[in-house]
């Protein structure tokens, strides 16, 4: 280990050497009245601000910073990590390829593809079956970063994986192209294995 | 006689329900005015509506009073009681059972003896407005405080976990450390009024002292009213000191409560906090005394009411600056609480003594 | 054999290596611990010296050299290292690239593809080629029952082509066209479809030919590897057993197939580089069809049993064969696809109990040819020939037809194949207990009267003994499927069972004992067979030694 410059230790010795507090400083009890002071500013000023609100008055003045979580929600980022989705070419097929990347990459080991022939030998290959278990996803990005197909985005701006059950947080290739397309009661299809017309009808079907 | 049962019953029924009542609006208040003075929102979701077409009216005053959080108090209960009553296996399943029970008697068995108006003069009969008119209210109120610890020290022993019982122990040091500052700075308001009768202790502060200063105890014992209250405050365990539970870090004596039983705790530490908002009240603000009202200003069945008033509204307030204190001040490292309670609040209730005891010669 | 051998000594990157005349410099570099990279060289081919990757400097020679084909002479200095090489392997690293498509994430090769290998290694490059790429025709085309062909792939090292033409000498692959359209391919109508096919796919450097029965199955980096030895003939090629080595994480792949592939693992005295398609493609068995509980027959199903109850039933019934002196009404039937410990186990086992009707079944006979193909479907007749067991498969039959046993075991065959289904049937009702041990299910299995699930070659560890005489280890790539168990397992459960005292717990040690007992397989051992097996010494010889294979 390298010695630490002489520099270095007199800054650490300066933040750790405490002021020396004066008699008044040391009965604490003008702190404490001055600490009572700011919040029962606060209170005061709140509470009339709230009783105020009841009757429409000083709307536009805020009284709590709370956002009120699932009956309003803040906007996010576009930049924020958020639950994934599988783009898609133009006819509803998915972008993928099947490379297996991303669940080589997967820290977590959430990502499960299952590839199948493409008929154009161009693409080649293709996602029969993508799952991805929410449950397990540390949403480190990760799978996005490692794409070359940029297949796989997480810009959805979902963040809430609510679920009943942990099977409820599982999302099929269904619901990864089509996010939002299941009902959180619902099951996932689990491990689907889709040919290229059910993706096709998929994206007709809405 | 059987009506004198009947008078005592009802007091001890009012007295209860008042005393339960505050301490559940408390959980209210608690979540509620901490929320306010953090520019919260706070308590505001729970609420229930009737199924029933003709109950509209009741559902929009459930959904208003759902919108204060008035109905999370109900929603807690509910949910305290439904929870899993669980009593770890190594635990001692009788003392387990004993001890928030223990807790939470003693603590409401102590309003006994706090008067909380004047006399009631009804069909020729003088009703002390007081469940108990013990001539050592003090005492009596204090001995019962302490009984309080073995609640707690039985709930960490019992629950055969060792952090538990290691919280159990802070909680037992921490009160006999506070419990004799506490005792201590009352000798001096014994020592001026001369008596540990609460109800009149009470009486002689209805005076003015040099014609406008009330002669509460807080204008005649300053210091000692500062160290009771931090003593109190000590004694009810909550934030500042709040070692003994301090259930994220360091792991309390209830660590191992679940349900009901956690509740009965919970339910201690409110009733012991309206317990000390109603002693400061007794000992250092007048009571059921209002200032500058004269004796005989209204007749003295009206005078009595007005008295209870005034305490109810005194008691409220120090529940009030209790709960800001809570809310303002973070927690004491257990050196500095051990510090301040045995080199700090105990020296200088002695002094606070002799200063007593010299004034007074001085003053008779 | 007194021949004076001449030697040449050359210098290496400093290093003075001694070499017999006639080496190249490539072998003299891999000698000298300064390998050198190559595409088309294949030590088992002839060299074409095409790909030009491994230029090496040597002295007093004006421009860098090909390693491949330059033979080593008499104090020649040779650099491999030098900022000339590399520079040139860089620029031959981009010419080959130069048509190469972007689709690594596609190609099954990717992980195990020389192209990334060398680059990584030797490349590092900024491109300067900034022209449009020449698209070749064929893009995973199949030329072949189990070969598909990507021509953008291929950079032409003829390997292939050299295999078809030199190995098999079938001659099916080409290279068409010229400059940069020249393409690989097939000639019209005639598809690469002869038994050795599979091995272009393992001589490709690149992902240009891959194997249709692999493909996008499994990416190549969640494979593991284990040595074995094919257990498809008597030859006992030595392969390498790839399975999903991550299939706890992810059991989706393959529909959760076990085992991936096979591929030949090097060994000069048995297949040298090569393996057969029947081999290559036989391990199917291995995940399909598998009995994985112990089953017992009730009324005219089965319940599902343990291992306890059922070897409780053997040995009460072992038992009271013996208390009755019968033990002449048990017989064996063993299988010549068992290891050479499980023969030695079973041998000694019922031997110890005093069966005598034990049997070798026959193995099965199926196409052959004089490179590596056998007649003999199974891996070790001749280990059960060493052994002396009885081939007398049909005496034991006959007597269990005559109703002359009450408990006939018999181990992996199929008798209904044995003995027809007529007879297979009578045997079945005349015995009081048929025992079959097998890891497939087959139709024997509607008659046992209790189905011991055993594990197959690829979930045990034991030894093969291959026609020649030459035992080679096989090693336990995955867990037994179930409760699937060896053979040799569960025979020394049963012995347990019935006051047998054994002094080892584990494949090696049975085969210590069986070294120590049978005379044939005097003086082996685990570490005597090591990778490339060992001859069973011939009477007289060194046992150690590694015999020549008569059928090189």
């Amino acid at each position: 280990m390298a010695t630490l410059s002489d520099q270095l230790l007199h800054r650490i010795r300066e933040a750790h050497r405490r002021r020396t507090l004066s008699w008044w400083e040391r009965i604490y009890l003008p702190a404490i009245a001055q600490g009572l002071w700011v919040t029962s500013v606060h209170f005061w000023r709140n509470l009339f601000l709230h009783l105020a609100h009841r009757v429409g008055l000083f709307r536009r003045i805020p009284a709590a910073v709370t956002v009120q979580y699932p009956d309003e929600q803040r906007p996010t980022a576009p930049r924020l990590r958020t639950r994934h989705r599988l783009m898609q070419r133009e006819d509803g097929t998915p972008r993928c390829v099947g490379c297996m990347l991303c669940e080589t990459v997967c820290p977590a080991k959430c990502i499960y593809i299952v590839p199948g022939e493409h008929p154009d030998p161009s693409v080649e290959k293709y996602a029969r079956s993508f799952d991805l278990d929410l449950g397990k996803c540390v949403y480190c990005g990760y799978c996005v970063e490692v794409c070359p197909e940029d297949a796989i985005r997480m810009d959805t701006q979902r963040h809430d994986i609510a679920a009943f059950s942990r099977d409820g947080m599982w999302l099929d290739i269904i619901e990864l192209l089509h996010p939002g397309s299941r009902k959180h009661t619902d099951p996932p299809k689990k491990f689907i294995q889709l040919e290229l017309e059910d993706f096709r009808r998929l994206k007709q079907s809405g | 006689m059987w009506i004198d049962l009947v008078i005592k019953f009802a007091l001890a029924g009012i007295v209860l329900f008042a005393v339960l009542n505050l301490a559940g609006i408390q959980t209210w208040v608690e979540r509620k005015q901490s929320a306010v003075m953090q520019d919260r929102v706070g308590a505001n979701r729970a609420y229930f509506t009737l199924p029933w077409w003709w109950a509209a009216p009741i559902n929009w005053l459930l959904r208003k009073i759902g919108g204060l959080g008035l109905l999370h108090p109900l929603a807690d209960v509910i949910k305290l009681l439904t929870k899993e009553d669980f009593v770890p296996a190594s635990g001692s399943r009788l003392l387990h059972w004993l001890a928030p029970w223990i807790s939470v008697f003693f603590a409401l068995v102590a309003f006994a003896a706090i008067p909380f108006g004047d006399s009631l003069h009804l069909f020729g009969r003088t009703i002390e407005l007081q469940v108990a008119h013990l001539d050592a209210a003090l005492l009596y109120v204090l001995a019962l405080a302490s009984i309080g610890i073995y609640g707690v020290i039985l709930a960490g022993l019992a629950s055969g976990n060792n952090l538990a019982t290691l919280g159990g122990l802070r909680a037992a040091s921490q009160m006999f450390a506070y419990e004799i500052a506490l005792g201590v700075s009352l000798i001096g308001v014994i020592l001026w009024y001369g008596t540990l009768d609460l109800q009149e202790i009470i009486r002689r502060q209805g005076d003015l002292l040099g014609g406008w200063l009330p002669a509460w105890g807080v204008c005649v014992q300053p210091l000692g009213c500062v160290i009771f209250m931090t003593a109190a405050l000590a004694e009810t365990k909550r934030i500042p000191f709040d070692l003994p539970e301090g259930e994220p870090e360091i792991i309390g004596y209830f660590v191992e409560y679940s349900g009901m039983k956690f509740g009965l705790f919970f339910l201690t530490d409110f009733v012991e906090t309206v317990l000390v908002a109603a002693l400061t009240t007794v000992l250092f603000f007048g009571g059921w005394q209002i200032p500058w009202l004269a004796p005989g200003a209204f007749s003295p069945n009206v005078m009595a009411l007005l008295g209870v008033g005034a305490f109810t509204l005194k008691v409220c307030v120090f529940l009030w600056l209790f709960m800001a204190i809570r809310w303002t001040l973070p927690r004491f490292r257990y050196d500095q609480l051990m510090r301040l309670g045995w080199k700090i609040l105990f020296p200088l209730s002695l002094a606070n003594i002799g200063a007593t005891g010299v004034l007074r010669v001085l003053v008779r | 054999m007194a021949e004076p051998v001449k030697t040449v000594t050359l210098t290496v990157d400093g290093k003075s290596v001694t070499v017999p005349p006639g080496t190249t410099v490539l072998q003299a570099c891999e000698q000298a611990d300064s390998p050198v990279p190559f595409y088309c060289y294949h030590p088992g081919l002839s060299i074409a010296g095409n790909c030009r990757i491994c230029l090496v400097e040597i002295e007093k020679a004006p421009k860098l050299q090909i390693a491949c084909y330059t033979q080593a002479a008499e104090g020649m200095v040779v650099r491999t290292a030098s900022d000339n090489v590399l520079q040139g392997r860089q620029d031959v690293l981009e010419f080959l690239l130069v048509n190469h498509p972007l689709d690594c994430p596609v190609c099954d090769q990717a992980g195990e593809c020389w192209l990334q290998d060398y680059y990584m290694a030797y490349g590092l490059y900024n491109q300067k080629f900034d022209e449009q790429k020449v698209k070749k025709s064929a893009k995973a085309v199949s030329i072949g029952p189990t070969v598909m062909l990507d021509m953008e792939r291929c950079i032409l090292c003829s390997r292939c082509v050299r295999f078809c033409d030199e190995i098999t000498k079938t001659g099916e692959l080409g290279i068409f066209n010229r400059g940069d359209h020249s393409e690989l391919g097939i000639h019209p109508g005639k598809p690469l479809d002869n038994p050795y096919a599979g091995n272009v796919v393992d001589v490709c450097p690149v992902g240009a030919l891959t194997d249709k029965d692999f493909r996008f199955k499994c990416r190549v980096w969640y494979l593991g590897s284990t040595s074995s030895v094919c257990p498809g003939c008597s030859k006992g090629c030595n392969i390498e057993i790839h399975d999903n080595r991550e299939r706890g994480q992810r059991p989706h792949i393959a529909q959760g197939r076990r085992i991936m592939r096979l591929k030949p693992r090097y060994n000069p005295d048995v297949n040298q580089w090569w393996m057969c398609d029947e081999g290559r493609y036989g391990y199917k068995f291995i995940d399909e069809n598998r009995l994985t509980q112990v089953q017992l027959r009730d009324g005219s199903g089965y319940r599902a049993g343990s291992w306890d109850e059922a070897l409780g039933l053997l040995t009460q019934t072992l038992r009271r064969l013996k208390d009755a002196q019968q033990l002449d009404r048990a017989g064996v039937v063993l299988s010549t696809h068992l290891t050479n410990e499980d023969l030695y186990v079973a041998k000694r086992v019922f031997g110890g109990f005093g069966i005598r009707s034990l049997a070798v079944q026959p193995a099965r006979q199926g196409s052959q040819d004089d490179f590596l193909r056998r007649a003999d479907k199974s891996p070790n007749t001749r280990g059960a020939q060493a052994m002396g067991l009885s081939f007398d498969v049909k005496a034991v039959l006959e007597r269990a037809a005559r109703k002359e046993l009450s408990l006939l075991w018999v181990f992996g065959g199929d008798l209904v194949e044995l003995a027809g289904e007529a007879q297979a049937k009578t045997i079945a009702d005349s015995v009081d207990l048929l025992v079959f041990q097998g890891s497939n299910v087959n139709r024997t299995c509607q008659l046992a009267h209790m189905i011991l699930p055993s594990a197959v070659y690829a979930e045990k560890d034991g030894t093969f003994t291959n026609e020649a005489g030459r035992v080679q280890r096989i090693r336990q790539a995955v867990q037994p499927l179930g409760e699937a168990k060896p053979e040799w397992r569960v025979l020394l459960d049963v012995a347990d069972r019935t006051g047998f005292l054994w002094e080892f717990r584990d494949a090696q040690g049975v085969f210590g004992s069986l070294a120590s007992h049978e005379a044939a397989f005097k003086g082996l051992s685990y570490d005597v067979l090591g990778d490339q097996g060992a001859m069973l010494p011939q009477k007289g010889s060194d046992p150690s030694g590694k015999g020549s294979d008569p059928n090189r």
